[in-house]
């Protein structure tokens, strides 16, 4: 019972690394939005964290230092032995796949089913971005609150 | 959550009769993978998963609204809304957030799981404001963060898909797993788009996200009382007709009340008209 436990358990040990769990993100020099990026990273990095500052992680990747939210990583901890570190190691689908299994394999036979369905549109949508620059001019001509 | 599992395993292995004698390596990774799996059952879905799930329920709405395509209306609904959205819990998605117009003169407003946003330019002509803008999509964003409409997936799909995929994180799954994966994802996805589009959400998860969008518009700059404002336009238009989202957010008086009686953070109003200013450009 004693090495099922510890077997366990090791898959919970707390490592140096975690990874980016949004399509593409960015290690700021800051802890704040609209601070310089430093880093862009993408799904499945790895980054070694340093530290905690309120909401953002102080992390190093590729020998830069900076700071990433927490919202764009998972919080569960990764062994540094894991592959990729910092690399873009694991692809989309790698990561997508390890869960209930709806993925882009899954959305492909979805498309095919026959339903009426626009995906044409809702490609148009997701590529819709606003500039960082722009947004932070919103913000301040508006008299809102820089993030 | 550890915790929870070993625990489970350890309950499970007592009243099964388990002997210590019974232990290889082999079972030990048999109930190790075991053990990852009722985890995974019973965890939410993935971030990148319920990209997905947002994705198709879009294209489902798209396929009876078409997109309004005015690229400077479209620009302005998405900085307003990245300007609410870095004040919240979740400031960043899989596939991030994304704000669009649709072409229909019903006041209607659908909150896709993982971060996609569409409003009709009927919603759009009812509000006076910025700040009423604002609170349309803050309302929405709180929706997508609180997972309402993921929670309107019937919870037998998660087990029927931990049986589908197994113990193992396949990297590609077969033709056969594939099928009933894809028939377990199409009932997901009706299942949302029936909560958004026909049924509405509960009244319990209509508070929680106007409450949530009071809290988002005072952290943005954004007057609190815009909301206050939406909830009136909607009103009004309860009185001349019915259908759009009168049909799926029932209760307008209702909502009301609950935001006059709830603590708002005053923010300063200054710029209000400045504001104002260039909703009335983008508008006109």
């Amino acid at each position: 019972m004693c090495i099922l436990l510890c077997s366990l358990c090791c898959l919970n040990a707390a490592a140096e690394t975690i990874r980016v769990t949004t399509r593409e993100n960015a290690v700021r020099g800051d802890c704040r939005f609209f601070a310089p990026v430093k880093l862009k990273v993408a799904l499945g990095d790895l980054l070694t964290v340093k530290g905690r500052k309120g909401d953002w992680y102080l992390v190093s990747a590729r020998g830069v230092n900076g700071c990433i939210h927490k919202s764009a990583v998972e919080s569960r901890r990764f062994a540094s032995s894991g592959r990729g570190a910092a690399t873009g190691g694991s692809s989309a689908d790698e990561v997508s796949l390890a869960g209930k299994g709806f993925n882009p394999q899954v959305e492909a036979g979805y498309r095919k089913s026959g339903k009426n369905l626009n995906y044409a549109a809702v490609d148009e949508i997701v590529r819709i971005t606003v500039d960082e620059k722009s947004l932070e001019t919103f913000v301040l001509q508006g008299g809102l609150v820089q993030p | 959550m550890l915790v929870k599992l070993v625990l489970m395993l350890t309950l499970c292995l007592l009243t099964t009769g388990f002997s210590f004698n019974d232990l290889t390596p082999d079972r030990i990774n048999a109930i190790t993978s075991t053990v990852m799996s009722i985890g995974k059952a019973a965890r939410p879905l993935g971030d990148d998963e319920e990209y997905y799930v947002g994705r198709a329920v879009a294209a489902r709405i798209t396929s009876t609204y078409p997109l309004y395509r005015n690229s400077r209306l479209t620009e302005y609904l998405n900085l307003i809304g990245q300007s609410i959205v870095l004040h919240t819990d979740k400031p960043t998605t899989f596939g991030g957030y994304h704000f669009a117009l649709l072409d229909s003169p019903e006041i209607n407003a659908f909150a896709c799981p993982g971060g996609i946003i569409l409003i009709t330019r009927g919603m759009l002509s009812s509000v006076q404001s910025e700040d009423e803008l604002a609170a349309v999509l803050a309302h929405e964003i709180g929706h997508i963060i609180h997972r309402d409409g993921i929670a309107a997936i019937q919870s037998s799909r998660w087990t029927d898909a931990l049986l589908v995929i197994g113990s193992n994180a396949a990297r590609e799954f077969g033709p056969k797993e594939t099928a009933k994966l894809v028939s377990l994802f199409e009932g997901s996805i009706d299942d949302v788009f029936k909560t958004l589009v026909v049924n509405g959400y509960g009244r319990d998860q209509e508070k929680a996200a106007d409450a949530a969008a009071l809290g988002y518009l005072a952290a943005a700059g954004y007057d609190p009382q815009g909301l206050t404002g939406y909830l009136n336009r909607l009103k009004q238009a309860g009185q001349g007709s019915k259908g759009g989202i009168l049909t799926t957010h029932p209760g307008t008086e209702e909502r009301l009340e609950n935001v006059r009686e709830a603590a708002v953070a005053s923010v300063d109003t200054a710029a209000l008209p400045r504001r104002n200013k260039r909703f009335a450009n983008m508008t006109r």
